[in-house]
């Protein structure tokens, strides 16, 4: 028999004795009904009492919880039933009806309705929903202990001190409340009618059964939740077992053991158990098939009266003399193991199983350890050594037992060890490959075993020890109450130790070089010294921990999975409903065992562990990543950011624009701060932005701010310091228009302007001031005509001395003309980095990092080099605004800023080459490198002179000349093809000769030359069609259709013109008729000029042209298949007349006379270089813009077609359509 | 009270010289014009002329009065700019802005066209920055930032001199110079201007007929275009801007534009669309040179 300190006990109160207790069925609470007429509501998850009820007189014996409802019964020793609702925290109502105590009350599951049991010998039915009662149930003839609905079916069971238990059968009274429509009015009747048979309602509710068997009264009495059993506690301390069928009911057997009243007794909701408890201080545990004790916990003062088990967790709770204890039968925690992809766990029923984290796949049983320890003990750890393949299972059974089996091959069912080693440990571990250790606690040895079991070496480890765990290579960490020590198993020493409490799991990270210590609140993180990293405090249990690969350390609590870096940074990564057990992290997936040692996996989400963990390694492009991958916002990320002393990077998540300025002022970016600020445009910004500016020495801001505040003196001082005497005598005249004489005066004063001072003072009569200013700096002249104005003479003034005259300092350095060199702000890179410019993110650590950003800072200073001008437009623009205000304030004139102008921007036609893809854009831009880049990848060109008319026609066609102001040149404008657009990022330059003005002109064109056998400038035109199609853009994908037709079209005119032309160029008639080599290559030549696709009626002439020559040359086969080919095409009369003569003349002899490489039948292609044919399936290269076909050996070669790309060479086609 | 308001004296001069009817300027009777408005009227038609390219003429003018009026220097240098002798103009130009003259408007409008064609833009803005209402300086300025290709300051400076000079010609015409720029809607509001001015017979001159043209040539109205340019070179026939913007007219409808190029050529030889041309030509054959051929053919 186990000793009672085998009990979990989970949560204790102190109170006066308990007498009732429900458990909550969702909410981790527990409800006390209490000898002294207290209910209590605890939480026992955190230990506190959350509310208590005290309505009742006296004691207060049952009490339940409702299933569903914010409900609880309770029944006391004042006769009453109470309904309460624990969220208006009242009492709702009062059934009254009982005569004596109350002893039980418990909600039906279903129904609402409530059974009560008093010592007036009743059990009572009632309906809460209408406060009534249904049925009262007679027949006990002495106090009535406890009654209980069955929970599925509708029967009754009630306790009683007549030493019977009685079964009843409430099914009547469930028809009659629950389905009146039902019943016909006959039924009604009748059952009116046989109800009145007795006036205590009684055929409601029949005694099914009276279980007699107990010789002393029964106290309390439960339905088994699925079995037709019932077991019952009494004060002749008997357990009994009872079952019933549908007729009869009996005695099944006795449990003995208790040496006092049971006083409570229940079964196990999951496991075939029963529990009882009893004045003897006892809780015992019986199996329910073999009806012997399994376990038994004493207390030593205090006699259990009440026991109830939770509905759906393994939790029990006993109400004792001083209190109730929650608590467990056994440890949930199924024992597991990882290695690498393998997870090895024990199941409920004792069976080892291995799970594969890549397959996702639970084997099948590999061993089943049934005999190990008792039946109702479960393994409590488990240890895998991968070289024997053997598990080191430990069980608190009989003292601490341990068993090494080597787990065979694959798995098949359960099978049981053949061959194990075991003996008395608490804990046991394998250290290394053939070593494990075991701990005795009883003796405090540690041993260190060989596979055989045979003990090698023992020591005494430090006092008080509890536990051991792997300690890195040849070392144990052990575990005492107070401390862990890392114990050297050669040295048999300590080698370091840290005092951590109640640590009760270790943890080690994947690539062993930290390890977590969990205690129950605190998880302490540590190096493989045994240094301590950080420490972190839950309030709620922590249950379990596994380390992520990249060293954060995910934990899981009763209800959550948390996450902590190494530096102890933490937060919650998801809520769990059920407690869980996580062994792995991978990616998304963590792995976990359930309370059920079933493997599962939890899906989270490792943004933001990822990025803290990314930001405390200074991995910037893994942040940047997460950044731009994932929708990392919300209020924690950005003030974790702005708590660690990143506000640069928070600025990056956050939209709304207070925030944005406090964190841009808070990391000294002012640029953004200025966005914001003229964003939101309040006084108060603008003042906070001053100060900030003014402490960066960024004066141009100060003064925009003073500007938007209308601080005019701060702005006359402002420009006074920055030595900037135009705007401060601009100040003056602003001052001047606001009539502000004491503005005005501080100007003149810091202007040095006497003068203005003097005339000023007159103006206000405050001629003793004028006159002592004017005689300060030796104005005489106007000290006279003051004096006459004044009508005084300068004996009658008293004139104190004078010191020197005073003179503002004169402006040694033009500090206004440009800021203070500042220090580049911490977040460029950053910000850069998000703007993509910053290529090559180091990856390595912090140094390289450091290293990183200088360079990074350079490459912006670079930059900020070669964009001068565009920053200084901003500035520009910024002054700008500046101009607005006072504008207003001066009623559209005085301009502080006039003097300020920005460098030059980029026009129009820079625009264009940035908003297209296409070649001719750029070509109108005047990009013209780029232009020819871009024609060079697309369709390989390399030869752009034939394309300088083209070029410079488009360039010409998109600019105006607007004239201007006298004397200037024109103002030039860009004339769009986007005519309707005026979004500078969309507008494009319009384009001369568009798709549909080439195919209604050119194209024409050189139809008519074709016609009129010009075919020198048909060439001419169709290569003009060629190149401008190569610079042009369409408006639709069809349009692209159509423009690739056009080429293809033009491409076959240029060859078969320039093959008539070659022909013509081999001589005369008369010179080629005398030489045999030149007629038979002019009637290739001919008959080549036939093959190109040109359109019917052109083709027509060159096969009459082929014809003609075929049948002087008296090559009649040849003729008669061109004059066929001709008639077959059809067209004008005239030819085909022509042809049909030809054909006649030719059929008499079909026969060539001069031998030529042309077969009629074959299908080829002509090379336009060198005119020869490219028979189909010969190797052959093609201009990659206009298709013309060449032999192989002309790759590399400048296309003869467009003469502007390279034969061969392939490009990403030509792009004419954005 | 400002000679040039609608009430003034000056205002059917200047604006006749805004709307370059530059002959009608010089022809303008002034002898019946209060003394102080004589200089400003003598400058306009000094201008004028000068439009007219009657630069020697206005040089030897003015000649003898530089140093007692430094409006006529002003208009010295701008002679001297006509005339070719731009660091002439830009060192008589500096000395000006140098000294108090530097805060006449004159000064500051015919100083800062000089500076601005000499290529000193920041100079230019400088000393019209500091005038105090002129609309004369205001158009300058935004055509600088036109010049500039600074859309956004040209809009604002616009804005800002709307508030205070309603419906002044100038203000009206520094608007459309804008809006031929932004593109989109505004086309059509620049062609309502140059329209209006182009087509009453009162204010019709070739700048506006350009204009107008220029206008309608942006709005892809070629035919209308053309019309209006055929009518410009039918009233002056060697006027430069006329014919460069044909040239550009034909090349977009794809006629021949060789001819136009030679009578610009002898128009204006130094004609922006000219000069341009040579040097994208130049930089055509300089890109291509890049470029060549695997195999020679």
């Amino acid at each position: 028999m186990q000793a009672s300190s085998g009990m979990l006990t989970k949560f204790e109160s102190k109170s006066s004795r308990a007498k009732g207790i429900a458990f909550h069925p969702k909410r981790p609470w527990i409800l006390v009904s209490l000898h002294s007429s207290t209910i209590q509501l605890w939480d026992y998850r955190m230990g506190t009492l959350i509310d208590r009820f005290e309505e009742h007189d006296g004691p207060v014996r049952g009490v339940d919880f409702h299933k569903t409802q914010p409900l609880f019964v309770s029944g006391g020793d004042d006769y009453k039933i109470k309904v309460w609702s624990y969220q208006t925290r009242r009492c709702l109502f009062t059934l009254n009806g009982h005569l004596d105590y109350v002893r039980t009350v418990f909600f039906h599951h279903e129904l609402p309705w409530i059974v009560s049991a008093s010592d007036d010998q009743t059990i009572r039915i009632w309906n809460w929903q209408n406060r009534s009662l249904l049925c009262t149930m007679t027949g006990h003839n002495h106090y009535a202990m406890c009654a209980q609905f069955h929970p599925k079916e509708d029967l009754v069971v009630s306790a009683s001190l007549d030493q019977s238990v009685r079964v009843w059968d409430i099914s009547g009274l469930r028809k009659k409340h629950s389905a009146p429509t039902s019943m016909s009015f006959e039924d009604q009747v009748s059952r009116a009618n046989a109800n009145q048979t007795d006036m205590f309602g009684n055929t409601d509710a029949v005694v099914k059964f009276v279980l007699e068997g107990h010789d002393r009264g029964v106290n309390w009495v439960a339905f088994h939740p699925t079995m037709p059993l019932i077991v019952s506690a009494g004060d002749d301390r008997l357990i009994k077992l009872w079952r019933m069928s549908e007729t009869k009911a009996w005695e099944v057997d006795t449990c003995r053991g208790h040496f006092q009243n049971a006083s409570g007794c229940l079964f196990h909701p999951h496991q075939d158990l029963i529990l009882s408890a009893g004045e003897d201080k006892t809780i015992r545990v019986w199996d329910l098939n073999k009806r012997t004790a399994v376990h038994t916990f004493k207390r030593e003062n205090d006699r259990f009266w009440v026991i109830a088990a939770h509905p759906e967790i393994n939790l029990f709770a006993a109400g004792h003399d001083n209190g109730v204890m929650v608590f467990k039968l056994e440890r949930e925690r199924p024992a597991s193991a990882v290695y690498q992809n393998t997870l090895f766990y024990i199941t409920k029923d004792k069976c080892v199983k291995s799970y594969d984290f890549q397959k996702n796949v639970e084997s099948p049983t590999l061993l089943s350890l049934k005999k190990l320890g008792s039946p109702w003990v479960p393994p409590r750890t488990v240890s895998y050594n991968p070289a024997e393949r053997s598990v080191l299972v430990t069980s608190p059974a009989d003292g601490g037992t341990y068993e090494l089996v080597n787990l065979p091959r694959d798995g098949s069912g359960a099978i049981e060890p053949t061959e194990s080693k075991r003996g008395q440990g608490n804990s046991a571990i394998f250290v290394a490959r053939n070593r494990f250790a075991v701990l005795n606690t009883s003796t405090q040895t540690v041993d260190i075993k060989d596979l055989t079991n045979n003990t090698t070496r023992s020591f005494k480890p430090p006092v008080g020890t509890s536990d051991i765990y792997f300690g890195g290579t040849g070392n144990l960490l052990i575990i005492t109450p107070t401390a862990v020590h890392l114990y050297d198993i050669q040295q048999k020493k300590t080698i370091a130790e840290l005092a951590v409490n109640g640590v009760k799991y270790v943890v080690w990270s994947n690539d062993g070089l930290y390890a977590a210590l969990l205690s129950k609140h605190n998880v302490t993180i540590v190096t493989k010294t045994l240094e301590q990293v950080s420490t972190l405090h839950e309030t709620i249990r922590i249950k379990s921990a596994t380390w992520d690969d990249a060293g954060v350390l995910l934990y899981s609590t009763l209800n959550h999975v948390k996450y902590t870096l190494l530096n102890g940074d933490n937060g919650i990564v998801r809520t769990l409903d059920q407690t869980v057990y996580l062994v792995r992290v991978k990616g998304r997936n963590v792995y976990c065992l359930d309370r059920a040692a079933k493997p599962r996996i939890l899906q989270i989400d490792p943004t933001e562990y990822r990025f803290k963990l990314a930001l405390v390694k200074r991995n910037y492009e893994e942040m940047l990543h997460i950044i731009q991958n994932s929708s990392l916002v919300g209020q924690s990320i950005i003030s974790y950011l702005q708590k660690k002393g990143y506000p640069e990077i928070a600025l990056q998540f956050v939209q709304d624009p207070a925030t944005r300025f406090e964190l841009a002022i808070e990391c000294g970016n002012l640029e953004v701060a200025v966005d914001v600020a003229k964003q939101l445009d309040r006084p108060k910004l603008w003042t906070r932005l001053s100060t900030e500016a003014l402490a960066h020495g960024n004066h141009s801001v100060v003064e925009m701010c003073h500007q938007k505040l209308k601080h005019f003196d701060k702005l006359s001082f402002l420009y006074l310091t920055t030595g900037d005497n135009a705007k401060l005598s601009r100040m003056a005249k602003i001052a001047e228009h606001r009539g502000d004489f004491t503005s005005q005066f501080q100007n003149a004063l810091y202007l040095g302007e006497v003068e203005d001072r003097i005339q000023m003072f007159k103006e206000i009569d405050l001629y003793p001031l004028a006159y002592m200013t004017a005689k300060a700096h030796g104005l005489e002249e106007e000290c006279q005509s003051i004096l006459e104005a004044t009508g005084l003479t300068e004996d009658q003034l008293n004139l104190p001395t004078f010191g020197e005259p005073l003179t503002p300092p004169k402006p040694v350095v033009p500090t206004y003309q440009a800021n203070w060199p500042t220090k580049a702000t911490s977040q460029s890179f950053f910000e850069k980095a998000l703007l993509g410019q910053v290529e090559g993110l180091s990856l390595e650590d912090e140094p390289a990092a450091a290293n990183g950003l200088g360079e990074a800072e350079e490459e912006g200073a670079g930059k900020r080099d070669t964009l001068g001008e565009a920053e200084e437009d901003e500035d520009a623009a910024g002054w700008d605004m500046g101009e607005d205000i006072v504008a207003e304030v001066e009623e559209g004139f005085v301009n502080v800023e006039s003097a300020e102008a920005g460098g030059a921007g980029s026009s129009e036609a820079d625009m264009w080459a940035r908003n297209s893809p296409l070649a001719v854009d750029h070509v109108a831009g005047g990009s013209f490198e780029t232009a020819m880049q871009l024609l060079n990848r697309q369709v390989g060109a390399v030869n752009f002179a034939p394309l300088k008319p083209r070029f410079l026609e488009v360039y010409q066609a998109s600019k105006t000349y607007l004239p201007a102001s006298a004397g200037l040149p024109p103002l030039v404008n860009y004339v769009r093809r986007t005519v309707e657009e005026s979004d500078p990022r969309k507008v494009l330059p319009i384009i001369p000769r568009d798709l549909e003005y080439l195919a209604s002109n050119d194209l024409q064109r050189g139809y008519d030359c074709m016609k009129a056998n010009r075919l020198e400038d048909g060439l001419q035109v169709f290569k003009g069609i060629l190149h401008s199609v190569l610079i042009n853009a369409v408006g639709s994908d069809s349009e692209v259709a159509e423009a690739k037709k056009l080429i293809a079209s033009a491409s076959e005119y240029v060859v078969a013109m320039s093959i008539e032309l070659a022909r013509r160029a081999l001589g005369t008639p008369d010179a080629v008729s005398k030489n045999p080599q030149l007629v038979k290559r002019s009637l290739e030549l001919s008959a080549y000029f036939t093959i190109p696709k040109i359109e019917v009626p052109h083709r027509q002439l060159a096969l009459l042209n082929a014809m003609n020559l075929a049948a002087r040359s008296k090559n009649y086969n040849s003729a008669l298949s061109f004059a066929n080919r001709m008639l077959a095409n059809g067209g004008g009369a005239k030819i085909l007349e022509n042809a049909r003569k030809t054909k006649a003349q030719c059929e008499r002899n079909p026969h060539d006379t001069v031998e030529i490489e042309f077969d009629q039948f074959a299908e080829f292609e002509i090379c336009a270089a060198s005119h020869t044919p490219i028979y189909s399936g010969t190797a052959h290269e093609e201009c990659a813009f206009d298709g013309a076909k060449y032999h192989t050996k002309y790759r590399g070669t400048v296309c003869v077609v467009c003469e502007v790309c390279e034969v061969g060479k392939h490009g990403s086609g030509l792009k004419l359509f954005a | 009270m400002d000679p040039y308001s609608a009430e003034g004296e000056l205002i059917n001069i200047h604006n006749h010289f805004h709307q370059g009817q530059y002959q009608e300027v010089v022809d303008f009777d002034v002898s019946s014009l209060s003394a102080e408005n004589a200089l400003p009227a003598r400058v306009l038609q000094l201008r004028a002329r000068l439009a007219l390219g009657q630069a020697e003429d206005v040089l030897a003018d003015v000649q003898g009065e530089t140093e007692s009026k430094p409006e006529l220097a002003a208009v010295g240098a701008l002679a001297q700019l006509a005339l070719g002798n731009a660091d002439a103009a830009v060192e008589a130009v500096e000395a000006l802005a140098a000294g108090d003259a530097a805060d006449n408007v004159t000064v500051q409008v015919l100083g800062g066209t000089v500076l601005q064609a000499a290529g000193k833009a920041e100079e230019a803005l400088a000393l019209l920055g500091r005038h105090q209402g002129s609309l004369d300086a205001v158009a300058l300025i935004v055509q600088i930032h036109l010049q500039q290709n600074r859309n956004d300051l040209a809009v604002k400076e616009v804005a800002a001199a709307r508030r205070w000079a309603q419906d002044s010609l100038l203000v009206n015409l520094a608007e459309s110079w804008v809006g031929l720029r932004l593109g989109g809607e505004k086309y059509q509001q620049a062609f309502y201007v140059f329209e209006e001015l182009a087509q009453a017979p009162a204010t019709s001159s070739v700048r506006t007929l350009v204009s107008q043209a220029v206008a309608e040539l942006h709005l892809g109205r070629t035919e209308e275009a053309q019309a209006a340019l055929d009518q410009a070179l039918k009233k002056e026939p060697g006027y430069a801007e006329a014919i460069a913007n044909l040239l550009v007219l034909s090349v977009i409808t794809g006629k021949s534009a060789e001819e136009l190029t030679s009578s610009l050529q002898k128009a204006d030889a130094e004609h922006p669309l000219l000069v341009d041309l040579a040097e994208k030509s130049d930089l055509f054959d300089k890109a291509a040179t890049k470029y060549k051929a695997k195999v020679a053919a």
